[in-house]
């Protein structure tokens, strides 16, 4: 090893002392930016995913619609499964009802499915956590968790549903009767909009109360794994017959905006934090400089012993490489042990600060989510090591400057 | 006085050739010249003293020869070369007033520095540190840190720093200076010796007329030339 590096070595970590504490200060402040930025960025890489997650679990990859219904749909199923990419599609209709039980009324979103093909598309069993998916008929209903809450129905109750015909009927000065339908199911997406205002019928259900007679409104697709969900859309818009006047569009564009923002939010919270790296840089470049100056003397007996210039500034900028690599490598562990235990963290903060129901109505999200992005973790690791080693140019340029006369002088 | 060499070394070409050296400080508005003309010669194996008062330039003599500062006018030659600082370490070795040792090293680890301003000590460098350290009477006292040395054994480990490189020239501003009276003569017994068992010639500048004595040639600046 040359003698610079050697050195510097020995001077963050000197022989003989169990604990190198400025050298520890300066890594800790460099690990603590770092663990902000990963856990910041993980967080909202989360989100992301989860969007993602239950997005495509309740829709799948892409989505059909059209403008005016699909009237024949198993005529159209065998077209669209004929397109290339295309792995099943299940058609869907949806609305809202108002729904009642025990004379407490919701007004949910409902989802006409077909209950033999919604499982090829999305996993919607694995959310149901009373009752089956296979127990649906057309005198039945799922419930999302929150809303059974809310109205205080469980599997095996009966619930009264209106649809908008009621207010036709109205006008037409006719009876209209709620249709009664029994719960066979309760399910929960972790996604607190979806889990407090959604519920499942069958699509026949769905066309009756809706009087649709046979038509969908569209069909959820699901697409071969690792094949682009918009390069999908377009394949199927290409074949989509033009008198349909349909639209495919991925998960990514329906939620365009959603991930939009979520981006610029992660990448704006990245740009931020990144000022916490540079806070701490500062603070390597303050206590190397101190250095520089404590080790004069040392620096002066350097070039009397034949070192040259541009050694005894890599000397210093070595140093600043290596605290920046120990902070950095400090800062990931912190960041994974934190993420690990986000959970634990936010429920003690949320139990401190009284705000549980706050938080996830906010956020949406019962849990925390995270998601390690490898770019981002790259980008930390560059930037973070990039702007330690910047650091110690400056101590760095200060010791070159140093003539060994001068330094052996000084006292 | 004579800056000349003995004639017992005139056979030999000089390591060290000084000639014509001159120095001169900024001070208020003015400049005071310290060196005026400054001419010295040193063969190898030759010990020379340099003596004079407090601030006569002994010091800055020493610099201009070590090639760490430049002399206004005058030559200088190490064993026929002009100074380069890339030549430094394997030329020559300095020991100072003040020792200055690296205090996050321990004292074998001080002397092999010398080395590693070469290369990357190897097993070669690290028994010829253990050696040296080892002929100065502090082996075991190598792994201890100049910290925990007294100041006469960190002036040892600064000897057999100096002579690591086995340079051709050493170069010694008031070793004892910091040093007790016993202690300083050991170490500039110590000093001498080794020098003349490895042939180096010796600079050493010192206000110590016992010590002066002991080398083979005495010279006394005064007023910026050698008297």
């Amino acid at each position: 090893m040359p003698w610079y590096l050697y050195l510097a070595l020995k001077q963050l970590f000197p022989a003989g002392r169990k604990f190198p504490f400025f050298t520890a200060i300066s890594v800790l402040g460099v690990a603590l930016g770092v663990m902000v930025l990963v856990v910041s960025t993980s967080v909202m890489g989360g989100f992301g995913r989860e969007i993602r997650r239950w997005t495509v679990d309740t829709t799948g990859d892409v989505q059909v619609r059209a403008d005016g219904g699909i009237n024949r749909p198993a005529d159209f199923l065998a077209q669209l499964t004929k397109v290339p990419g295309v792995v099943a599609a299940t058609p869907f209709a949806e609305g809202v009802v108002m729904l009642e039980h025990n004379l407490k009324p919701s007004y949910p979103a409902v989802r006409g499915i077909d209950v033999e093909r919604v499982e090829a598309v999305t996993p919607l069993s694995k959310y149901i956590y009373f009752g089956k998916l296979d127990d649906l008929d057309d005198d039945s209903v799922i419930l999302s968790s929150q809303l059974a809450a809310a109205i205080g129905a469980r599997v095996g109750d009966k619930v009264e549903v209106y649809s908008p015909l009621l207010i036709e009927a109205l006008k037409s000065d006719e009876a209209y009767l709620g249709r009664e339908l029994r719960v066979c199911g309760i399910f929960e997406i972790g996604h607190q909009a979806l889990d407090s205002s959604l519920v499942f019928v069958t699509l026949r259900t769905m066309q009756d109360l809706y009087g649709r007679r046979g038509s969908a409104d569209g069909f959820d697709v699901k697409i071969t794994p690792g094949l682009d969900p918009d390069e999908a859309a377009a394949r199927i818009n290409a074949a989509l017959p033009p008198a349909l006047h349909g639209h495919a569009r991925s998960w990514m564009e329906i939620n365009h905006d959603l991930i939009f923002i979520l981006q610029l939010e992660q990448n704006m919270i990245f740009f931020l934090l990144t000022f916490i790296i540079i806070v701490a840089a500062f603070s390597v470049t303050s206590s190397l400089l101190i250095s520089v100056v404590r080790k004069t003397r040392e620096i002066g007996l350097l070039g009397a012993l034949g070192g040259q210039p541009r050694q005894v500034a890599a000397c210093f900028c070595f140093q600043g490489l290596v605290i920046g690599m120990a902070g950095t490598v400090t800062g990931l562990a912190l960041g994974a042990t934190v993420l690990t235990f986000r959970d634990n963290i936010v429920a003690a903060f949320t139990r401190l600060t009284q705000s549980e129901a706050a938080i996830e109505r906010f956020y949406q999200f019962k849990q925390l989510p995270a998601h390690y992005s490898a770019s981002y973790i790259t980008a930390i690791i560059v930037c973070t090591i990039t702007v330690c080693t910047l650091a110690g140019l400056l101590p760095a340029w200060r010791a070159a400057r140093l003539k060994p006369v001068e330094a052996l002088r000084s006292e | 006085m004579n800056p000349a060499p003995s004639s017992s070394a005139t056979d030999a070409a000089p390591v060290l050739q000084a000639a014509g050296l001159r120095k001169s400080f900024l001070s208020g508005e003015g400049s005071i010249e310290v060196l005026r003309g400054v001419d010295l010669s040193v063969m190898a194996g030759e010990s020379v003293s340099v003596r004079g008062e407090s601030g006569c330039g002994k010091s800055t003599l020493l610099n201009l020869l070590s090639g760490l500062d430049t002399p206004d006018a005058g030559t200088l030659t190490w064993a026929g070369h002009p100074p380069r600082g890339d030549r430094r370490a394997a030329f020559l070795g300095m020991v100072f007033q003040s020792f200055y040792l690296i205090p996050e090293l321990n004292a074998l680890d001080n002397v092999l520095m010398a080395a590693r301003m070469l290369k990357p000590p190897g097993a070669a460098e690290r028994a010829r540190a253990a050696d040296l350290l080892a002929r100065v009477g502090l082996a075991p006292r190598a792994t201890h840190l100049s910290t925990q040395l007294s100041g006469g054994e960190r002036q040892r480990v600064a000897v057999a720093r100096a002579l690591m490189n086995s340079p051709q020239l050493l170069l010694a501003d008031e070793p004892t200076g910091n040093l007790d009276e016993r202690t300083g003569d050991a170490v500039i017994e110590l000093l001498l010796e080794l020098c003349r068992e490895t042939r180096t010639a010796l600079v050493l500048v010192t206000h110590n007329a016992v010590h002066a004595g002991k080398t083979s040639r005495h010279l006394s600046l005064h007023n910026g030339v050698f008297q």
